[in-house]
């Protein structure tokens, strides 16, 4: 059957063999370094060998209840621009006063501030991944950045907005999926990218209320456009202000007719239409499929993603106990999800940082990733990253190669704890990088490639290993490591 | 005053094509007329106007008045244009392409667009990329095409972006395009980490790895294309000797790039390219006065370099634009958003003049030119009729085609 989920599956590759039996029933083994970094991989970023050491000594259950329950909020937010002062100066009538030359240049004006604040917000956002206290919360809000997409890009939406989005998205990690749809349908940002916010009883916009279904709840195939219309109506009166910076439910523009959606008949406001969509089975199949994609591997088979389907209906869609269960089960741990996922950019990016251990992203980081095809806040449509295979491509892969190449010989390095004491002697050495930055996913051959880099065998150009050249030398061989296909896959 | 130089099959283009012209279009391929190549020789340069080009003010309706009433200030005047005849005419700054369109080598299709028109630069640019109007498309129609088109799998070059980023249209699932901004930056910056290059390629074709998983053929392959495509491209395209002086802008070192590669005979089917930004709500007349002379000059040295190497019959080079702009200026001496705009097909197979209906500036159409040419009708001839394929599976349905090529 076809995949439950309204993603491509083109370019998304399903790891070969078959289910194993009980795919969701606890995992009974034990961790070890390899699995610990799996883990860490997949519920954030990765880490240090260190951090992975410390996870492989746990219990299953404890790994994942320390990556689950979130610190509190410790983390200052960054300066993010607000152009809504400027506007309220102004206000809709004095805006509309101006010569035309002159609301240009107001407007330009808060679009070129927006865009550099969305620069160091983009930046603020990579340091949490990178050294935040909640790798699992970062890894959410960035699942949730790419499926309730939401551009800072035209239709006014502005850094705030976005960076709102963001901490909306952060506090919903592993929330509830029904609350954070109702909580995101009204968000500004989100009211400004689809439309809802001009969404009216005299004039309905259809916009959002299409996507809410296609793209972020069910899919296509399973409402009719009728539905959509329907829907369209219960949302109209939403307004988002961007000359108060509120949102407000206007009931005028209201529609206060009766609807029927999805079978269900009567006086229905968006609020309604959220709980109708999440009491489809549906709904509960397509976020199983999507958890699935996100933490196992791609294109999951039908019996598995019923079984999330029906763990995320028996939690009444609170993520937090039904991803637990994901990240504690049999098929996770199970060789066929091992490496089964092509990392992001943003997973490659940052977890080459959070690997070597180095505290925060160079300014550079936000082009390397544009590069990469992966510009935080700015997907390149409403249906978010295609992922998958989709991610690699020639320039893409020069980009993360050249990425790599930019780490190793920036200053930054030098903050490599470990690194910075690496044995000086190639053999251990090499040891030491193959099982710290790849748990030892490399052949003997390419262990030995790293060990005869270090020792400068073979080579004229190198010269001998000495302390003078050693730190530069583990630097270029932790680039080899970090080169090598294990590290693309998570 | 509405005048039509031929009739398209139906105003939208959604007719269907007899199966014969599909035939014809293969038979086409095979056998090369008098002066044109085969189908596996030809190239589709593609020229994305970024922006939203402002259709009037570049093939100029300068015998409609209601052009000069809606543009007081920057409106083409009559004794600018470069006249193709008492209706249309080109801009002031578009001299060697008027040569060129005078020597029969340029076709101008005018009204082209879509049906519900996106005023979005983000949408409608994505629109006229993945030829999907009415749904979210990963995929580019040219990416499309070189799944389909049976290419060698070997070579890297099948099609080439000459940009920064991979443009939407030559996204694809079974074909890597690099892209490439400029030769100098493609490639891996290995040596910089001097004495990594040897451990390099070894490394990351490191083939007996203890894992499996279901991408990692997919990492390998494209890990390969990577190193040898920016190794291999200088040297393949290094004897290459240009024969124009071509204009110091950033389009003329992309074209001069493009009729290069061209002249290497890579096997390269489908070169993009971009310029602009052509988004003129403010000041338009210099702005597009620039953008329109260095487009100019860049296709007439383009077309100058091509023929000193024989290889002007075997590259077709299309145009478009996200948008045309609006009928009236506004207040800023600029043009906002608007719908269809005319489109150029230049070189090889073309049989030159103006093609489509002549922009209808009345008021009925509030403000904007509603397209009368489908832009997948234009897309279906060129597939058909130059890269020689079918056009049904890579449009997601049949599209007319026009009579603009030999």
């Amino acid at each position: 059957m076809a995949s439950p989920m309204q993603i491509d599956v083109a370019g998304m590759l399903r790891p070969a063999g078959a289910l194993d039996p009980d795919p969701l029933a606890p995992y009974r083994g034990a961790l070890d370094e390899r699995s610990a970094a799996h883990l860490l991989r997949r519920a954030g970023f990765g880490g240090t060998p260190d951090d992975v050491r410390r996870y492989a000594a746990m219990s299953v259950g404890d790994a994942v209840e320390s990556l689950v329950r979130f610190p509190s909020e410790t983390v200052a937010p960054p300066d993010v621009y607000d152009p809504t002062p400027v506007l309220a100066q102004y206000g809709p009538a004095g805006l509309r006063a101006l010569s035309r030359h002159d609301r240009f240049e107001v407007l330009h004006t808060t679009q070129i501030e927006s865009e550099k604040s969305v620069r160091a917000i983009t930046l603020w956002w990579l340091d949490r991944m990178i050294a935040g206290p909640a790798p699992l919360q970062e890894r959410m809000t960035l699942a949730y950045h790419g499926h309730f997409t939401t551009a800072a890009i035209g239709k006014y939406v502005s850094a705030k907005n976005v960076f709102d989005q963001n901490q909306l998205f952060r506090s919903y990690a592993l929330g509830n999926l029904r609350e954070l749809t109702r909580a995101v349908s009204k968000d500004p940002a989100m009211l400004l990218y689809l439309d809802n916010g001009v969404n009216t009883a005299a004039h309905p916009n259809e916009n959002y209320a299409r996507e809410l279904m296609e793209l972020f709840t069910l899919g296509v195939d399973h409402y009719t456009e009728d539905d959509v219309r329907e829907s369209a109506r219960a949302w109209t009166g939403w307004r988002y202000d961007r000359f108060s910076g509120e949102v407000r439910f206007v009931p005028r523009f209201h529609d206060d007719g009766v609807k029927t959606f999805l079978g269900r008949t009567g006086n229905l406001d968006g609020d309604d239409v959220v709980d109708t969509i999440f009491a489809q089975p549906q709904c509960a199949r397509f976020f199983a499929a999507w958890l699935l994609n996100a933490f196992v591997y791609n294109d999951p088979e039908s019996a598995l993603v019923d079984g999330v389907a029906a763990m995320l209906r028996k939690h009444d869609y609170e993520l937090a106990p039904v991803v637990s269960a994901i990240l504690r089960s049999n098929v996770f741990y199970s060789p066929r999800a091992y490496r089964a996922l092509v990392k992001s950019p943003v997973e490659f990016v940052v977890g080459a940082y959070r690997t070597l251990g180095l505290p925060e992203a160079e300014p550079r980081t936000v082009l390397a990733l544009r590069t990469m095809g992966q510009w935080l806040f700015y997907p390149p449509n409403v249906a978010g990253w295609a992922g998958g295979g989709n991610w690699l491509t020639s320039d893409t892969m020069i980009a993360r190669q050249n990425f790599l190449s930019g780490i190793v010989n920036s200053r930054n390095v030098e903050r490599s704890a470990w690194l910075g004491s690496l044995p000086m002697q190639p053999q251990s050495a090499s040891r030491a990088l193959a099982s710290g930055i790849l748990q030892d996913d490399a052949s003997p051959a390419t262990l030995a490639q790293i060990g005869a880099f270090l020792e400068g065998a073979g080579s004229s150009a190198l010269g001998a290993l000495s302390p003078e050249n050693f730190a530069e030398r583990a630097s270029g061989a932790a680039y080899l490591a970090l080169a090598s296909p294990a590290f693309q896959l998570s | 005053m509405k005048r039509t130089n031929f009739l398209l099959g139906s105003l939208s283009g959604l007719t269907l094509v007899a199966n014969t012209d599909h035939v014809f279009a293969r038979a086409l391929a095979q056998t090369p007329r008098p002066g044109l190549p085969g189908a596996q020789d030809r190239t589709l340069v593609l020229i994305n106007l970024y922006g939203g080009n402002d259709g009037l003010n570049c093939v100029v309706p300068h015998g409609d008045s209601r052009y000069y009433q809606a543009r007081p200030t920057i409106a083409i005047a009559q004794s600018d244009v470069l006249a193709i005849d008492a209706q249309s005419g080109l801009h002031p700054s578009m001299r060697s392409f008027k040569s060129m369109y005078d020597a029969g080598s340029v076709a101008i299709v005018q009204g082209v667009g879509y049906p519900n028109p996106d005023h979005s630069h983000f949408r409608s640019t994505e629109i006229w990329q993945t030829a999907a109007p009415q749904r979210y498309e990963h995929t580019g129609w040219l990416g499309r095409y070189l799944d389909d088109a049976n290419l060698p799998a070997s070579n890297l070059f099948n099609g080439v972006a000459l940009a920064q980023v991979l443009p939407e249209v030559l996204v694809s699932y079974r074909t890597d395009v690099p892209s490439i901004a400029n030769l100098g930056q493609y490639g891996l910056r290995i040596d910089s980490n001097r004495g990594t290059a040897a451990a390099f390629s070894s490394v990351v074709r490191d083939r007996s790895l203890p894992f499996r998983s279901p991408y990692l053929g997919h990492v390998m392959e494209i890990e390969d294309h990577a190193q040898r495509g920016s190794q291999e491209l200088p040297r393949l395209i290094g004897g290459y000797k240009t024969s124009a002086s071509y204009p110091a802008t950033p389009l003329g070192r992309s074209l001069a790039l493009a009729a290069q590669i061209v002249g290497s005979n890579l096997g390269t089917r489908v070169i993009y390219v971009q310029h602009g930004s052509f988004d003129t709500h403010v000041g338009q007349i210099g702005v597009q006065a620039r953008l329109l002379r260095e487009f100019s000059d860049a296709i007439a040295a383009f077309y100058a370099d091509l023929a000193a190497h024989g290889n002007d019959r075997r590259v077709l080079t299309m145009t478009f634009s996200e948008f045309g702009r609006r009928i009236a200026e506004n207040a800023n001496h600029g043009t906002d958003h608007g719908e269809a705009s005319p489109l150029f097909l230049i070189g090889g197979g073309v049989k030159g003049g103006l093609y489509g209906s002549a922009p209808d500036l009345s008021e009925a159409n509030m403000g904007n030119v509603r397209f009368s040419v489908d832009f997948r009708s234009v897309y279906a001839t060129v597939l058909e009729r130059w890269l020689g394929t079918s056009s049904r599976g890579v449009l997601g349905g049949s599209f007319s085609t026009i009579p603009v090529l030999a």
